[in-house]
């Protein structure tokens, strides 16, 4: 990229607004050098093909960054609030201490900012935040890492069972045109256990700019369950990055849900660095309006042997919608007995809808057991002929049938309550 | 109650050619009749009691239908199920993700709505519905399972009884409901056919074999070979056939 354009300035402002964090010279020296690798960088252009389908246009950067303030009480804000004991509140990236709750959390479990992480636990947090991302594979991962304000840093402590869900809110309100930058560092020690709930709303926000990192690390049979809700504003941008790094018989479960902004793009990354890991990624995209665009990459990494991961990602489009799946699993040289499985059905609503779907396997060993399958296609004929044939009415089969098809993802969130609510956030139309 | 007049129809093959099924059925079903329909293989009668029901893929071409003097064509497969016309399917569909109570309750109820009559709430329902599936030998577990998912033939076709049963339709469509049953099974669908019986209701029973007519006894016995009823009779017609075979028609039929 060459000069100085718009967005560079947009960014460069935001920029300046970040904190500066006294006495943390590292980390505001590793900030603007992240920052400066980007820019020199640029925006990916399309003919990355890791970016073909999905384009940031630099236009998308506000120029100021979020700010605190009193959320709206909204009805929306009253359910999630209700769902969970433990809830870590975000308002415009900023914590919003008096609206969370930690109390149900046991003692030995560490849940804090990350700005507040840095005083009380900083040799411990330091790598995380150093953490080197490649500008080409995860530029946005890098632009975070220079801007990031704050976030959750969470630590369960070996053998600990967190019973309650911790839940994770990001609300977006009273505020247009602006950025956030959230980090969260998720740290399940050896045989713990964790539900969270990464969950992004919006109540009166609009134009606003999210560039979400979440780091997960499981250590040695480690259990975490990680549900993520997209429901931003329909004029939002939303890009997020979910790493996930996986040691012996750890196992991960993920369920991305995707509803809101106007353009989305999630990557979910994960390293199984050691044998016997396991990881379910599951993912479905609800596009209900002309213009939005959602684009998931997930990509596997089997660094080890026994490995097994799974990924089912489902799509229902409307209208002029736009979605992109690129999935992809590789097993790396020296590995072996590795067991993976990936599929993207899609059902397409409408005839001016869009899916780009692309499953990759990409296999450097041998002794693996591999399947990949993709599905683009309307609501199934017979099966509609047969509601219809029983005196149910075209609407309501239309719906029946959309609701079963998107049933398979949202049952694989196992927590009743926590199902309810994103099952019901994801069909309120708004 | 129902009046066919020299009904055709045809559907496009895979290489978009018309294809004529049906070359001109004529059939009058008075309240209260069972009318078996039974022929050879590829003679049209699955054809005739999906086109009666509104399946897409078949066109009419020539002739009428009516039932109680409403113009089915004229109806949505829906607005058929309102009318009072119901199909019991050959083949089932499985729908994963579907309750099958779930799926039973909306079609009571959309039924009811079309025919203006308050829905059903949730205990009555299923007070019914638990009633009804005794009379046809299903276990209540087949209400949480999804609409017919992993369910075995018999099982199926209970479904479809139990669905029967619940809608009480003034018409009965069964398509081969018969195929692929055990002695049981068979009995437990005559059985549900049979305790719907009465005046104002009819039935129209396509099969196969005579087997079945053994439990549900027709008034009428009707023979189509090529997309037309070639010979009407009585009960003892279905008994000719299962010792004749239907040869000695289609020769009869040309002469």
């Amino acid at each position: 990229m060459s000069g100085i354009t718009a967005s560079q300035t947009n960014l460069e402002m935001c920029f300046t607004q970040n904190p500066h964090f006294p006495r943390k010279k590292w980390l505001n020296d590793f900030r603007l050098q992240q920052f400066k690798q980007f820019l020199h960088a640029g925006f990916p252009a399309r003919k990355d093909e890791l970016w073909k389908y999905t384009e940031i246009k630099e236009n998308l950067i506000p120029e100021k960054m979020g700010i605190l303030c009193e959320p709206l009480y909204s009805e929306k804000f009253s359910a999630a609030t209700a769902i969970s004991n433990i809830v870590f509140v975000f308002i415009n990236g900023h914590f919003a201490e008096k609206l969370s709750n930690t109390q149900a959390l046991p003692p030995q479990v560490t849940l804090c900012m990350i700005s507040q992480a840095l005083e009380t636990h900083e040799d411990k947090i330091k790598p995380y935040l150093l953490r080197e991302f490649d500008v080409k594979r995860f530029p946005f991962a890098k632009l975070n890492a220079g801007m990031m304000t704050n976030g959750m840093f969470l630590e369960i402590p070996k053998n600990i069972t967190v019973t309650t869900p911790i839940h994770l809110l990001f609300i977006n309100t009273k505020q247009h045109e602006f950025m956030t930058n959230p980090r969260n560092i998720i740290i399940a020690g050896q045989h713990s256990n964790v539900t969270i709930i990464e969950d992004h709303f919006a109540e009166n926000a609009q134009h606003y700019f999210t560039n979400a990192v979440t780091d997960i690390h499981a250590a040695e049979n480690a259990r975490v369950n990680y549900y993520k809700i997209q429901d931003d504003h329909l004029s939002a941008t939303h890009i997020a990055n979910v790493l996930v790094e996986q040691k012996q018989d750890s196992c991960v479960k993920t369920v991305f849900l995707s509803k809101g902004a106007r353009l989305e793009r999630e990557d979910l990354s994960i390293w199984q660095q050691e044998r016997g890991a396991e990881t379910d990624m599951h993912g479905l995209y609800v596009l209900r309006h002309d213009q939005q665009h959602v684009d998931h990459h997930v990509h596997v990494d089997h660094l080890a042997a026994n490995g097994t991961s799974s990924m089912l990602y489902k799509g229902i489009l409307e209208k002029k919608s736009h979605a992109v799946f690129n999935g992809k699993v590789y097993v790396h040289p020296a590995t072996k007995q590795i067991n993976a499985h990936q599929a993207n059905h899609n059902l397409l609503l409408s005839t001016e809808a869009e899916v780009n779907s692309k499953p990759e396997l990409e296999i450097y060993a041998e002794d693996v057991k591999c399947t990949h399958g993709a599905t683009i296609g309307q609501l199934d004929n017979e099966s509609l002929f047969y509601l219809l044939s029983r005196g149910i009415e075209k609407n309501e089969a239309h719906k029946i049938l959309t609701r079963a098809f998107a049933e398979e993802i949202y049952n694989k969130i196992e927590d009743t309550v926590i199902r309810q609510y994103m099952q019901k956030r994801m069909s309120d139309h708004d | 109650m129902l009046q066919i007049k020299n009904l055709h129809a045809s559907i496009q093959d895979e290489k978009q050619k018309t294809k004529c099924i049906l070359r001109g059925i004529n059939l009058q079903i008075n309240p209260g009749e069972v009318h078996a329909i039974m022929g050879p293989n590829g003679s049209g009668k699955s054809t005739f009691a999906n086109i009666l029901a509104g399946r897409e893929e078949y066109q009419v071409t020539e002739g009428s239908a009516l039932l109680d003097n409403q113009d089915l064509f004229a109806l949505e497969p829906e607005q058929r199920a309102a009318a009072g016309l119901f199909l019991a399917f050959q083949y089932p569909v499985e729908i994963p993700g579907v309750n099958n109570m779930y799926f039973l309750k909306a079609a009571v109820n959309s039924i009811r709505k079309q025919r203006q009559l308050p829905p059903l709430d949730a205990m009555d329902f299923l007070t019914l519905v638990k009633t009804k599936m005794k009379e046809v030998n299903m276990d209540e577990k087949f209400l949480s399972r999804a609409v017919n998912e992993g369910f075995s033939g018999g099982e199926k076709k209970r479904n479809e009884v139990l669905q029967m049963l619940m809608l009480e339709p003034r018409l009965a469509i069964l398509d081969e409901t018969d195929s692929g049953l055990d002695v049981d099974a068979l009995q437990a669908v005559a059985k549900g056919v049979n305790s719907l019986r009465n005046p104002q209701r009819s039935f129209i029973v396509v099969t196969h074999y005579q087997r079945l007519l053994n439990y549900i006894i027709p008034d009428r016995v009707h023979v189509m070979v090529r997309g037309q009823i070639i010979k009407s009779g009585g009960k003892e017609l279905a008994l000719e056939i299962e010792e004749k075979g239907y040869g000695w028609l289609e020769k009869e039929a040309q002469a």
